[in-house]
């Protein structure tokens, strides 16, 4: 496998129980891509994204990511593996307990940077994000569309690999869709980094290239 | 309201286990005093032909710790009353030699008679009485009594344990979001729980202390206002600085067993 490819899937089996979500899904993402996975409700999308972070094991099959084994992983590696990638959430999956500085620095705390680092880098992100002025707010205090971007900000954190997105914009309006969006499409544009999206729809306006794979009949399919 | 519930249900189970550990020290301590009491008031009467010396009983058995020969001329004096002096040196030469010999510890009935037997197939020893039945019952109660205690504060102990179990697992699934949420992104297990650690943590302390206001309120104030004897007699026993330590230190191991085996039993 080339060292320019993030993710390999060769004929990935996902399963519940004894029910297949994906069966025989092969594909492959490489460094700096932008992929959109879209398909009906139920169809596997958020397995899919799942088996990405380790959350789920593939029953069949191969997975790689970032050049790991996601069938075989042992638990620290995996530990290691979630530290270098950035996941956003549909319902933000922030830490209310904490203030907006402490939940974008969540990857810095768990990789053990100091405190002048953390506050750097919250100050830089919030900065990114337009949300400088909330830096010492709790999320509960936030509209959606701003907790989205704290959760953006978040994945963005540590300089990931990888950046994989569960439905980013699924609770949100067009005007905060579209931030989150532009979001993306700089980290991928700017930073190189591999973007995975699983979405209902596709952005209508988009200015970086990207790739689009639909999942139907369990099977993941690249639309050309 | 509910802040304080969720604490108060982690602080009182903690503090019936450090209470519990408290009476369990004071307990040690006052039986240990008693128990001294009984193990220096009793003793066992040797007569034997010849002198032996505490060498010599050490090596007979070694829980005899003190040997004391009791004064024959005395004895002498009052058989040979009216005699002449020379009668009085005979008797004292005919009588034997006795000796109250005392013990290192508390022994159980059955020992003292093994020692009997042992100091009786001794050819010095002509003779040992020992006083079986009133030190065996006071031995019976004082076991029995201790037993029970014992027994009570470990019951007590092990079902306030079991309580503390059940207000960590209710504080991990309160946090199990931050939890999760912190495990997506890569984070250790200590790390995770982190949250459990801090708040138990503090629950300990505060435990700890509550419980030793209340001892050294029994001891400064309620056994000074009581006037009763004993209390009075025992009040150094009551409540020593070392047992801030040792209260401060099982809250903690308490703290840190119970978040350990709630975090690592959740299933991922």
């Amino acid at each position: 496998m080339s060292s320019n490819i993030v993710i390999n899937a060769s004929r990935l089996t996902l399963s519940y129980g004894h029910t297949d979500i994906i069966k025989d899904a092969s594909f492959s993402v490489k460094k700096g891509e932008f992929v959109f996975i879209t398909g009906p409700s139920g169809s596997g999308k958020s397995t899919l994204l799942k088996s990405l972070y380790g959350q789920i094991k593939p029953t069949a099959g191969n997975l790689m990511v970032g050049g790991l084994d996601m069938i075989n992983i042992p638990r620290s590696k995996l530990q290691g593996l979630r530290t270098h990638l950035g996941i956003v959430f549909q319902d933000y999956k922030l830490i209310n307990e904490w203030t907006v500085a402490k939940n974008v620095v969540l990857p810095l705390i768990i990789a053990g940077y100091s405190m002048d680092v953390q506050q750097t880098q919250a100050k830089r992100l919030l900065k990114h994000v337009k949300l400088s002025d909330h830096i010492n707010k709790y999320p509960l205090e936030l509209s959606g569309g701003e907790q989205q971007r704290v959760g953006v900000a978040r994945a963005m954190s540590k300089n990931p690999f990888l950046i994989l997105a569960d439905e980013p914009t699924g609770n949100l309006d067009d005007y905060s869709s579209n931030v989150i969006w532009d979001l993306m499409e700089n980290a991928c544009g700017q930073l190189e980094t591999t973007v995975l999206v699983v979405t209902h729809r596709i952005p209508s306006i988009f200015s970086i290239p990207y790739r689009h794979f639909i999942i139907e009949n369990k099977g993941v399919y690249e639309v050309h | 309201m509910k802040f304080i519930k969720n604490h108060l249900t982690f602080i009182f189970p903690m503090m019936a286990i450090l209470l519990g550990v408290e009476f369990f020290l004071v307990f040690d301590r006052t039986t240990n005093n008693y128990e001294k009491n009984l193990r220096e008031g009793y003793s066992m009467f040797i007569v034997a032909t010849e002198p032996i010396s505490l060498e010599d009983f050490i090596e007979l058995d070694s829980h005899i710790n003190q040997s004391e020969e009791v004064k024959k001329e005395k004895l002498a004096k009052q058989i040979a009353k009216g005699m002449s002096k020379s009668s009085t040196q005979k008797i004292l030469d005919a009588l034997p030699h006795f000796y109250n010999i005392k013990f290192d510890s508390y022994l159980h009935t059955s020992t003292l008679e093994h020692i009997k037997a042992y100091l009786e197939a001794d050819d010095r020893i002509k003779r040992v009485e020992t006083f079986g039945s009133s030190y065996g019952a006071s031995y019976t109660l004082f076991s029995f009594i201790k037993f029970t205690f014992k027994a009570f504060v470990i019951f007590m102990s092990l079902v306030s344990f079991f309580l503390v179990i059940k207000q960590m697992e209710i504080w991990s699934y309160a946090h199990k979001e931050r939890m999760q949420v912190m495990e997506t992104f890569g984070a250790p297990v200590m790390l995770r729980s982190g949250v459990l650690f801090k708040v138990a943590f503090i629950d300990g302390i505060i435990s700890t202390v509550l419980t030793s206001s209340m001892f050294l309120f029994l001891k400064y104030r309620w056994a000074e206002e009581s006037h009763i004897d004993i209390l009075l007699q025992m009040q150094d026993l009551l409540f020593q600085p070392i047992d801030f330590l040792i209260l401060l230190a099982t809250a903690l191991f308490i703290v840190f067993v119970s978040v350990y085996l709630v975090v690592f039993s959740t299933k991922e």
